[in-house]
């Protein structure tokens, strides 16, 4: 059951278009004339398959086939480019291992005081959370600092689109009902990274050919050497815990984590130029972080009766169907499911390594196809996941205008990775600080008074001020070599 | 001319059964009925285990759709907009009032052909934390009288919960702090980080705090006390004379022809005594209730006449928030 689920997951995972939370949606049916041991099985081998396996499209396509893999494509496809295709998936692969295990290390011996800490988050702390993730923009525009602002802001803005929080009012919506949802994340990226990179593919046709040729395919076990395991020990050790971290939050999830890892082990490093180029930290950071993201996700499910992301919030539903309500009693009433999905969490993440292990090669040899022939199919997958997640046809045309939308970006030089940020983190701060005034009776000093709130603003204090600091340093630098 | 007649009439005769049998054979294919809410919800739980008995009863598979967003107005209007031929329908509570009263959507349920009333939900309580000073309902309304907004109460505006609140403010006269975390988790983190005193939730997602001994419920908006948690006073019965009701129920398009109606509610009525849905619903502590779509459409309109009642209470309430925060 498990093997199965985490083969369907790294499928679903590695098509741009159909995502993990897609794959649990479809398969929880089925679940409902198994034991609940058996059908939690099957879910978590699809939850870690899934996850994980987007990044074999990432790396090899530059196309992310979850959300979960955006910053995957950073270093991982550039790796590809240069021949490093195997080391790239290699290192993916095995990564994705370790932040699965760490994390369930972590929900199996502490998930209980984690979820205590989880409970201190209320409105000002997202808020205080979510201003210090949008200064990520700095880190990832690099040295196109104010392109990478305009984007991130573009990206709010693109997100104020819909029904308001809180007050639920309808705002630029033109008085199309369709606007009155926004535009939903998912559709939102499969636009800017699969079918902005198709049309950009498209573009060089002469050059495709060229480029399959050069895919020469050779590796040994994972691809890169204990010595280069060693140099990334802190970076995965980082990246996840900023990933159960994540996980643990409620309504944040994998999506986010792997571009926030990416982006602080871009500022952590000491070549912080280098990222981007196809180095294997990318790589690290964005694959140990959102596999992560699992075991974190799943602390408040068990604990607290509360999804940590999309994916957790279906299996709560599916655990309801079989009578079972997570939550305090969980632990005390059914402790075989609480230990059977642990176990299967680790059978599942096993499996998943071994499984893409042996598949790499296989997978490897999707290069061979040729572009003209793999992109317009999977062009059509895309469209087809942007109508499974809601069953709109009008979510089809946000994948298309966040795909022109990506490609003119990208030819006029803009990075498109900070409206991401923009449109996930924006309506997350709106509604954090107006939930928090709310709450505090109107009283602005409330964001200072709280402990955690104040960390994460001091926080975004000094990256605001490092990052001006250090690209006034890089002017002095320039202006001094001409 | 006798002749021509009865070959009249045996057309006839032949065009009304040969209607009549192409009609009765709905369904022919699957039916997509529309969860206007997300995956693993109260709404989409219950239309699942509905589903499941469903399509025993029809012999076609219900397939359920999930048109989340705005409030649930895409999937109330994705159905609306849908060819009247049977196999598009919604399943939704009385949030679609809301929708209408808020002036979100400019149709109500009206605008549909009603299928009848399937699924009853008298879990609507009021909860606080166990180590909270209030008691009953009783303790709240003192706390508010002695120095308003006292309470701090979670809901998400625009929500069922939402008007709870405020007819329960308008009834005992007293004012609450309502305050907007979200949705039901949301709430539930909200109440166990202590960020809020009070919140307004269904009584099967929190079962087990209570029996774990960390929250505490007020009071139930029901006529009587609910058998599956006895202990639970109502508000009537603590002077607050309020009962609310969640109700699921199933539309379909406009100018969807009676019979395929009358077919799919008499399947809706057939489920609603059969045990295993019984026990399949009751452990979401909600029931199969039947109401046929004459019926439905009565208590509907008295619903929507309820609800219409604090139209002005809620708009006022948003006025208010919005000044309090300039």
């Amino acid at each position: 059951m498990i093997v199965l689920g985490v083969f369907v997951g790294i499928i679903f995972g590695c098509i741009p278009g159909l995502t993990t939370t897609m794959a649990v949606a479809l398969c929880i049916p089925i679940t409902f004339g198994m034991a609940p041991t058996m059908g939690m099985s099957l879910l978590m081998g699809l939850y870690i398959g899934g996850t994980s396996g987007g990044l074999i499209s990432a790396i090899l396509i530059n196309i992310p086939g979850t959300p979960s893999s955006v910053a995957t494509t950073w270093d991982g496809h550039p790796m590809a480019l240069r021949g490093e295709a195997g080391k790239a998936l290699g290192a993916g692969v095995f990564f994705s291992f370790i932040g699965t295990l760490l994390s369930i290390i972590v929900l199996i011996f502490i998930a209980p005081p984690l979820a205590d800490f989880a409970l201190q988050f209320g409105p000002t702390e997202y808020f205080a959370l979510a201003l210090f993730s949008l200064t990520m923009i700095g880190t990832l525009a690099g040295k196109q600092l104010a392109k990478g602002i305009a984007v991130g802001l573009l990206g709010m803005v693109l997100a104020f689109i819909g029904i308001a929080p809180i007050d639920a009012f309808p705002r630029f919506t033109f008085g199309i009902p369709d606007l009155d949802g926004g535009f939903d994340i998912l559709p939102a990226l499969i636009g800017l990274f699969a079918v902005s990179e198709i049309l950009a593919v498209a573009e060089m046709d002469t050059e495709l050919k060229k480029e399959n040729v050069l895919t020469n395919f050779k590796m040994k076990g994972f691809g890169f050497s204990v010595k280069e395991f060693f140099e990334q020990f802190w970076n995965m050790f980082r990246s996840a815990l900023i990933g159960i971290g994540i996980g643990i939050l409620p309504g944040i999830g994998g999506g986010t984590s792997n571009i926030v890892a990416y982006a602080v082990a871009k500022s952590q490093s000491k070549h912080p130029e280098k990222f981007g180029t196809g180095i294997i930290d990318g790589v690290v950071a964005s694959e140990t972080s959102n596999n992560a993201t699992i075991g974190g996700a799943i602390v408040p499910l068990l604990t607290l009766g509360i999804p940590g992301d999309t994916v957790t919030a279906m299996i709560l539903g599916g655990l309801m169907i079989h009578g079972l309500t997570p939550g305090p009693l969980l632990f005390i009433n059914n402790a075989d499911v609480v230990y059977g999905i642990f176990v299967s969490l680790m059978i599942a993440n096993i499996v998943m390594l071994v499984m893409e292990f042996f598949g790499i090669r296989v997978f490897a040899k999707l290069l061979r196809v040729p572009k003209h022939i793999l992109l317009p199919v999977i062009f059509a997958l895309c469209v087809v996941g942007a109508y499974g997640l809601n069953n709109r046809v009008f979510d089809i045309w946000v994948v298309l205008f966040f795909g022109v939308l990506g490609y003119v970006l990208h030819k006029l030089e803009y990075p498109t990775s900070p409206i991401i940020l923009g449109i996930i983190l924006g309506p997350m701060a709106e509604t954090g600080f107006r939930r928090g005034l709310q709450m505090n009776d109107g009283n602005f000093f409330a964001f200072f008074s709280r402990p955690i709130t104040v960390v994460f603003i001091a926080a975004t204090a000094f990256m605001i001020i490092f990052t001006a600091f250090r690209n006034a340093k890089n002017k002095r630098n320039q202006a001094a070599s001409v | 001319m006798k002749g021509i007649r009865a070959i009249i009439a045996i057309a006839l005769v032949a065009i009304a059964v040969f209607g009549v049998s192409a009609q009765s054979a709905y369904p022919t294919k699957p039916i997509q009925v529309i969860v206007p809410a997300g995956p693993g919800g109260d709404t989409d739980l219950n239309c699942r285990i509905m589903g499941k008995y469903l399509e025993k009863e029809l012999g076609q598979p219900i397939v359920v759709v999930n048109v989340n967003g705005a409030g649930g107005s895409l999937g109330t209007r994705k159905v609306k907009d849908a060819a009247p031929d049977g196999y598009t329908a919604l399943f939704f509570h009385p949030s679609m009032f809301l929708n209408t009263i808020l002036g979100l959507v400019d149709y109500d349920y009206t605008a549909f052909e009603n299928a009848g009333i399937g699924v009853l939900d008298n879990t609507n309580i009021f909860v606080v934390s166990a180590s909270s000073p209030y008691k009953n309902v009783t303790d709240v309304i003192n706390a508010c009288k002695a120095k308003p907004g006292a309470v701090k109460f979670a809901t998400e505006t625009g929500g069922l919960t939402h008007i709870q609140a405020l007819a329960f403010e308008s009834e005992a006269g007293i004012k609450m702090n309502i305050v907007d975390v979200g949705s039901a988790s949301q709430k539930i983190v909200a109440l166990l980080g202590k960020q809020v005193d009070m919140i307004g939730i269904s009584y099967g997602i929190i079962k087990d705090y209570v029996a774990s001994g960390k929250f505490r419920v007020v009071g139930v908006f029901a006529d009587e006390r609910n058998p599956a948690f006895p202990t639970v006073p109502t508000f009537k019965e603590q002077g607050v004379n309020l009962s609310f009701t969640k109700f699921f129920f199933y539309l379909f398009p406009k100018g969807t022809p009676q019979s395929v109606i009358s077919k799919f509610d008499a399947a809706l009525s057939k489920i609603s005594t059969n045990k295993d849905l019984i026990a399949d619903l009751g452990k979401f502590m909600v029931s199969p209730t039947y109401m046929d779509p004459a019926t439905a459409n009565k208590y509907m309109a008295e619903q929507y006449a309820m609800y219409s009642k604090y139209k002005d209470l809620i708009t006022n309430a948003k006025v208010e928030k919005e000044t309090v925060k300039q």
